[in-house]
């Protein structure tokens, strides 16, 4: 599972860290520190990435493949 | 303003004028009023109608505004600050004299500096240092009236709690203080129309002696000391003395009345639902989803403004530059197309189809803060009073204007 970061988009709301610390960490404005990028999620990750992903307020996280 | 002719056309006999006026005493869809007393009295009724039924609806008051509701709408307007700036003011027909509230009141780029400069401040892993604070004060609240066996909730435990997390440990102002200054807050915002002004002098003004108390101090390398050494606009310009003071007046309107309603109606909803007390108990992780389900469906905020800064648009009406809107958050957490019962909480999944903390680069700083309060507060309270109730007879009391507020909970255990 592929997912791309919005770098524009990310506002700091933080949960996804709250939900996928392991897959987003944040930096220390709290936003996402992979923001405007595409990152891998390895395959023990993929249900609390998917959890971290869907609970973006903004929908800056997006499913790439 | 926008022209109101086509959208109305509808054969729907429950958008009739005087059905709306029957059913919500105004005729919310063609003149929605923000500040009109029925407002507060059909609250819920009225938004979950109108995000189901007149998700984009009208109000002649003053200039007049066009509301929004649906989830997907507001995010899309509150992500999009070019075209719906938030720098001629948040209220609908806003006084030209009350000077504006920054940064929540400016668009990038000057939004962005004070951003960057505050949110570090604000952070989670920051709230996550204050946690252990703000759990003792949960519990010195509730050691104040616990052996009564019931309590004036709002008085007694959501007034206090916010103002003592941010003022004692993020903004650091003398605890003395703090009954005075979160009376004037709320003053301003609730209290009866012509002494509004006032109020919201006198917290100005007793921020900026406590701004002037500070620069003339040694410096605690904290959240003032960065509002006083303040940012550079986009022109090159400094921020100006009287945008420093605003910094802190923002941070106090947004961190008080706001965290008072959403513990409230966390407490009411906790009362009336003794099954999801006991899941709540029962599942302790469960209690950062259910902070998540609270603020969803009883936002604080009713609705934030934005000004068209060109012709566009949404959902079929057309703005012209220059018209106001409002994004509706209190609807837009309860919007069925989001959400399968949005009536209903489900604290089992994280289900964040909310703005209630604002979306886009407006988004509530504190909403770290509130969150951790709110987290702490439910795990604190159902430790210690885990069963409890409404006080029979005592009817909670609410105001309603851009913010909703809830002015009195009597419970009892």
């Amino acid at each position: 599972m592929r997912l791309k970061i919005d770098e524009v988009l990310c506002s700091g709301h933080g949960r996804c860290w709250k939900y996928a610390p392991d897959v987003f960490p944040i930096d220390d404005d709290g936003f996402n520190l992979l923001r405007g990028s595409i990152i891998e999620i390895p395959a023990d990750q993929e249900e609390a990435a998917t959890k971290g992903m869907k609970a973006c307020p903004e929908r800056a996280i997006t499913m790439i493949d | 303003m926008a022209e109101t002719g086509p959208v109305f056309e509808t054969d729907d006999p429950e958008l009739a004028p005087e059905r709306l006026i029957e059913r919500f005493g105004r005729d919310i869809y063609r003149d929605f009023d923000i500040d009109d007393p029925t407002l507060n009295e059909h609250f819920h009724e009225a938004i979950d109608f109108m995000v189901q039924k007149c998700p984009v609806a009208h109000s002649k008051v003053g200039t007049g505004y066009t509301v929004f509701s649906k989830e997907e709408t507001i995010r899309r307007i509150g992500q999009d600050w070019q075209t719906f700036s938030s720098a001629k003011g948040y209220i609908p027909n806003r006084p030209a004299d009350q000077p504006m509230m920054i940064p929540v009141e400016q668009d990038p780029p000057d939004h962005t500096a004070w951003r960057r400069a505050l949110n570090p401040h604000m952070s989670p892993q920051v709230m996550a240092k204050v946690r252990p604070d703000v759990l003792r004060e949960v519990n010195s609240l509730i050691d104040s009236f616990i052996d009564k066996g019931e309590c004036e909730f709002i008085s007694e435990m959501a007034a206090q709690l916010p103002g003592r997390a941010f003022f004692i440990y993020v903004l650091g102002v003398p605890v003395d203080d703090l009954a005075t200054l979160v009376r004037n807050v709320d003053l301003s915002l609730f209290g009866p129309m012509e002494t509004r002004a006032k109020y919201h002098k006198e917290v100005y003004d007793y921020l900026e002696v406590f701004m002037k108390d500070r620069a003339a101090s040694p410096p605690q390398g904290d959240i003032i000391d960065t509002i006083l050494k303040g940012v550079t606009y986009g022109d090159g310009s400094e921020a100006p003395w009287d945008h420093k003071v605003s910094v802190v007046l923002d941070l106090t309107y947004g961190g008080i009345s706001t965290t008072i309603y959403a513990l409230g109606s966390i407490a009411r909803h906790l009362a009336e639902h003794p099954e999801q007390r006991r899941q709540l108990i029962d599942n302790p992780d469960w209690i950062e989803n259910s902070v998540e389900e609270f603020v969803r469906a009883y936002s604080p905020v009713v609705a934030m403004g934005r000004s068209c800064t060109r012709d566009v648009e949404v959902e079929g009406v057309q703005l012209k530059e220059g018209d106001f809107i409002m994004l509706g958050y209190s609807a837009a957490g309860r919007d069925p197309r989001s959400i399968a019962n949005p009536k209903e909480l489900n604290f089992a999944e994280p289900t964040i189809h909310h703005a209630t903390f604002g979306v886009g680069p407006h988004r509530c700083i504190g909403s770290h803060l509130a969150r951790m309060e709110m987290a702490a507060f439910i795990e604190v309270w159902l430790k210690r009073i885990p069963d409890f109730r409404l006080k029979p007879g005592m009817e909670p009391v609410y105001e309603t204007g851009f913010l909703r507020a809830m002015s009195s909970l009597y419970l009892e255990w």
